[in-house]
């Protein structure tokens, strides 16, 4: 029993974990939060879905599609909606927040329901760790989750763009006088945080259906992890995606699996009514951000 | 290298540059002096391009109107209407007053970071002449630069400005804030940024005293107007000069 919630637990937080990056990506840099990621989330897994089984692509190019679009759809976005009230957060949040519910709306309009309406794992079978049996699929998610974070370190620590993200980060103003444009980073921390978006989709998605309720919870997913991390902290992602990945798991087992979700809710009430910076928030002086 | 003609600034109906002509010739240092609030930074942040970037923000939320008019040329172009990203490029540096680092990077990143622009052999060299020019940097390469002292910040501000490769460099108030020990070696090292790269600088100050004995020519201003222009030499035997801005 100790092993299952140690190996599904890990699992769990790294699906928290893949989901939580690119919105905390995006939110570190540019300080946008974006509403829409987790109809960006379904918009990706639908897409790869309308590509593969309506139009006979095959799955790889699909998602490399969908991956393509969603990186499009982010900076879209920044160009043409969020340019517009930068530097106003409410009006940031409703514009996200608005072209969220009207990109996962429009699916539900659609007729985008249904357990058709699923993607095929990428390789079939499982092994078994200790007794345990886990599926290739989950052991990719963990195995995506732990390479992407040290991606992540590596390319904003020593990549040119990376270095800007962590400029723009800490103050745009000074990295303006050194030649870099916020306008064309917070364009690119957007397209990024989508594609992520995307990419935890393709990943993910194959554990089960794809419908527009997931997008809902992403978005909360994403949010608790964030919250409780610290919003655009990234060893905070890390940290509070163990910490809710663990609590979800354990009260998936001892509970009852649908209480997961309330388990996100709850650490976003408790986090913001105990400590609303977070675990790692930016209040603590001189916090690793990005 | 740097002509300004008839520059006005407003924000909202305040005007914080009043009808401002000067020119700065290639390889000089001029010094820009005046007391608080007389729009030594408004004139510095306006050649940058930030005032420019401040007005198009502003603009898209709807909050303060800022007004820009007048002529600046650089290099024989007019730049008023540029994004401070292509000045920039065409090596137009400004260092903000108050030190502007990046203070969760470290030393080395924050250099990095200032290389944006430009390939590898170019940052060595830079970041290697920085550390030949503040020797004292060189232990805290790998500190985080919010823990330097303010004298330290102010060094590697000006190295990071040196790395985003200038040909005009604004210097914002370097010396605020230092003691006169630090002063006089900043004062050293600007001297030395001119006579090694050939850097053509503008520097500006509230007081006259530190900044005198380096710079080719000052003009002065008040309210966002100029009172007066001459070499060094001229302005030190100003009595004016002497009363207002020698801080005796
Ligand atoms: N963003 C702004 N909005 C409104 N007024 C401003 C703004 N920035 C500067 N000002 C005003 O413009 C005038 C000139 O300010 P500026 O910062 O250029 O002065 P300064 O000479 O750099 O002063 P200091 O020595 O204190 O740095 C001041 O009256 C200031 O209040
Ligand atoms: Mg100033």
């Amino acid at each position: 029993m100790f092993a299952a919630i140690l190996i599904y637990g890990f699992i769990n937080s790294s699906i928290l974990a893949l989901v939580a990056m690119g919105f905390n990506l995006t939110f570190g840099i540019s300080g946008v939060a974006n509403f829409a990621y987790g109809a960006i989330y379904i918009f990706a897994g639908f897409l790869v879905w309308i590509f593969l089984n309506t139009l006979g692509v095959n799955y790889f190019l699909s998602i490399i599609l969908a991956f393509i679009s969603s990186y499009l759809l982010g900076y879209l976005m920044y160009r043409f909606i969020i340019l517009r009230v930068r530097g106003l957060p409410l009006s940031e949040v409703m514009a996200t927040f608005g072209l969220g519910l009207a990109i996962m709306e429009l699916f539900r309009y659609l007729d985008f329901v249904g357990v058709k309406y699923s993607l095929p794992v990428f390789i079939d079978g499982s092994v078994s760790i200790g007794g345990h049996f886990i599926d290739y699929q989950r052991l990719l998610i963990g195995v995506v989750a732990v390479a992407l974070t040290v991606i992540f370190y590596f390319f904003t620590h020593y990549t040119k763009m990376g270095l800007a993200f962590r400029a723009i980060a800490q103050d745009d103003e000074t990295a303006l006088t050194l030649g870099i444009d916020p306008d064309r980073i917070g364009a690119f921390s957007l397209a990024l945080g989508s594609s992520l978006a995307a990419l935890a989709a393709v990943i993910i998605l194959p554990l089960g259906t794809i419908s527009v309720e997931n997008g809902y919870e992403v978005l909360i997913n994403a949010l608790a992890v964030c919250i409780v991390g610290g919003l655009g902290s990234t060893v905070g992602v890390i940290v509070a995606s163990i910490l809710v990945g663990y609590s979800q798991t354990l009260t998936a087992n001892y509970i009852e699996p649908h209480w997961m979700i309330l388990v996100s809710l709850a650490a976003i009430a408790v986090v913001l009514v105990v400590k609303p910076s977070g675990i790692f928030g930016k209040q603590k002086e001189l916090e690793e951000r990005v | 290298m740097l002509t300004v003609k008839n520059l006005m600034v407003f924000y909202e109906n305040a005007l914080a540059i009043n009808d401002l002509s000067l020119k700065v010739g290639e390889g000089e240092i001029v010094g820009v002096i005046g007391s608080n609030s007389a729009g030594k930074s408004t004139l510095l942040n306006t050649i940058a391009g930030l005032t420019l970037d401040l007005k198009i923000k502003e603009r898209r939320k709807g909050g303060e109107r800022i007004t820009l008019m007048g002529e600046i040329r650089y290099l024989g172009e007019d730049i008023v209407d540029m994004l401070a990203v292509h000045r920039v490029k065409r090596g137009i540096v400004l260092c903000r007053e108050r030190h502007p680092i990046f203070p969760e990077s470290d030393v080395m990143e924050n250099l990095r970071i200032a290389a944006y622009l430009h390939p590898k052999a170019h940052f060595r060299k830079m970041a290697d002449y920085t550390f030949d020019l503040f020797p004292q940097l060189k232990k805290y390469r790998r500190k985080r630069a919010g823990f330097l002292s303010g004298g330290e910040q102010q060094m590697l501000a000006i190295g990071m400005a040196l790395v985003a490769g200038p040909k005009l460099l604004l210097l914002d108030e370097p010396l605020l804030g230092l003691s006169p020990a630090m002063q006089t070696r900043l004062v050293g090292a600007i001297k030395d940024i001119r006579a090694t790269l050939g850097i053509t600088i503008v520097i500006s100050e509230q007081f006259a005293r530190p900044v005198l004995p380096m710079i080719d020519r000052g003009y002065v201003i008040e309210n966002g107007m100029l009172v007066l222009a001459g070499t060094g030499r001229e302005l030190m035997e100003n009595p004016e000069v002497k009363s207002a801005y020698f801080g005796v």
